[in-house]
């Protein structure tokens, strides 16, 4: 376990130093929801409502934006022979490895997700909810780009691969994490069962995609 | 440094192949501690197959590797590219597979003198010539401190003076009980070490 402590805060300190850290997501994510009312229209019923499906929406896209680099560098320089040779093994490697990237890289988008909604007109506490239901929903998203992403590694156009695969997974994320911004804005008590049933399905990813991981990686080293 | 367990490795009718395509059959060698197998042959001979297949990266299509310890508790691997990030300084970066196989920080920097690296602890890796690379490579494959080494073209980008240390660096390996295996296209001049020549397969 000392291992996946190691692993987590280098892949934290390799994303901040390499990729610029959390500026790529937290840039596109700002540019969507910046850009989404001037085509929607000033409306501001219109705004609030479809503010907490947008953010969500959004913060999926800078999740899969990101997720080319995710195991593509490591493919390219070696890194993943090195990390399957370990004795921690590939499940548990991945796990560390694609949470800390996600956790450096990802931070700013529950806080971004929250002013966002307070800038659409959403009331403070439906804001809250989104924040909370995108953090909660983080995991599974990072997890999922980071299947897709060893499942690419090292293959040409990559980022149209990871994407024709990441996104229907990540549909009942989308799902459930716009549910509970869209439920607390319609003042709706489901609002946290969605966020009960956003974080159930990161806990679930967690336990499980690591070793679809494990497993696309070795066969893209074999 | 601590001292590991030697072990010996054994190889049995091997047989390889890559993308379908047959490239070694029944091949068989055995290694016992402090022994150097230099493994040569045209490209495309199946050697980098091979060293992969023992570091337990490729399934062989036949054939048995025997050793003492699991594969991934015995090997250390130095392959095509050096597994280093362009934007990590070599002291982060050694630290981390210092730490991740379990070793003291404090042989970074006696491995790092025996390969003449030592003032470029803070550079990242990423403005080193490719030569500067590889030895930072060795240093992260001596810290494992693992019996067997697997050493694909550890030559290729050196120069004169870097393939003595290597020739230091291996020769300490070997007289600490540990086995190594090259694949090479240089003539490297390790003193009694086996040479084994991969033929293209009919």
């Amino acid at each position: 376990m000392g291992g996946m402590g190691a692993i987590f805060w280098r892949e934290a300190r390799l994303a901040w130093a390499g990729g610029g850290g959390p500026a790529g997501p937290a840039a596109f994510f700002l540019a969507a929801i910046t850009l989404a009312p001037l085509a929607i229209g000033p409306d501001p019923d219109l705004l609030a409502s479809a503010g907490p499906g947008l953010m969500a929406f959004a913060a999926l896209l800078s999740v899969l934006q990101s997720a080319e680099r995710l195991y593509g560098d490591d493919f390219v320089d070696g890194t993943l022979d090195l990390y399957a040779l370990l004795p921690i093994g590939l499940p548990l490697l991945s796990l560390a490895k694609t949470l800390g990237q996600g956790v450096a890289t990802l931070w700013p988008l529950p806080v971004i997700a929250l002013l966002g909604g307070l800038m659409y007109g959403v009331p403070l506490v439906s804001s809250l909810m989104l924040a909370a239901s995108l953090a909660a929903a983080i995991p599974a998203l990072v997890l999922l780009a980071g299947f897709a992403g060893a499942l690419a590694a090292g293959v040409r156009r990559s980022g149209l691969l990871i994407a024709l695969i990441a996104t229907p997974l990540m549909v009942p994320v989308l799902i459930f994490a716009a549910g509970a911004g869209r439920a607390g804005f319609e003042g709706d008590e489901r609002a946290l069962a969605n966020l009960g049933l956003t974080a159930a399905i990161s806990l679930g990813t967690i336990a499980l995609a690591p070793f679809g991981i494990a497993g696309a990686i070795r066969s893209r080293l074999g | 440094m601590t001292p590991f367990q030697p072990v010996s490795l054994a190889v049995e009718g091997l047989a390889l192949s890559r993308g379908g395509l047959r490239l070694v059959g029944g091949l068989g060698f055995a290694l016992k501690p402090g022994e150097a197998l230099l493994l040569t042959g045209a490209n495309g001979t199946g050697k980098t197959t091979l060293m992969r297949t023992l570091a337990g990266l490729v399934r062989p299509d036949e054939g048995r590797i025997s050793c003492e310890e699991p594969v991934e508790e015995a090997v250390a691997w130095l392959g095509h590219s050096d597994g280093l990030k362009p934007g990590e300084s070599l002291r982060m970066a050694l630290r981390f597979w210092a730490d991740i196989h379990g070793a003291s920080r404090k042989t970074i920097l006696p491995l790092m003198r025996k390969l003449d690296i030592e003032p470029l602890i803070d550079r990242p890796a990423g403005q080193l010539s490719r030569g500067q690379q590889r030895r930072a490579g060795l240093v992260r494959m001596a810290l494992a401190n693992r019996p067997v080494w697997l050493l694909d073209e550890p030559a290729g980008p050196l120069d004169g003076a870097g393939r003595e240390r290597l020739a230091d660096l291996v020769a300490w390996h070997r007289s600490r009980g540990g086995i190594v295996l090259a694949a090479t296209h240089q003539t490297l001049d390790w003193p009694d070490a086996g040479h084994l020549a991969l033929k293209a397969a009919a």
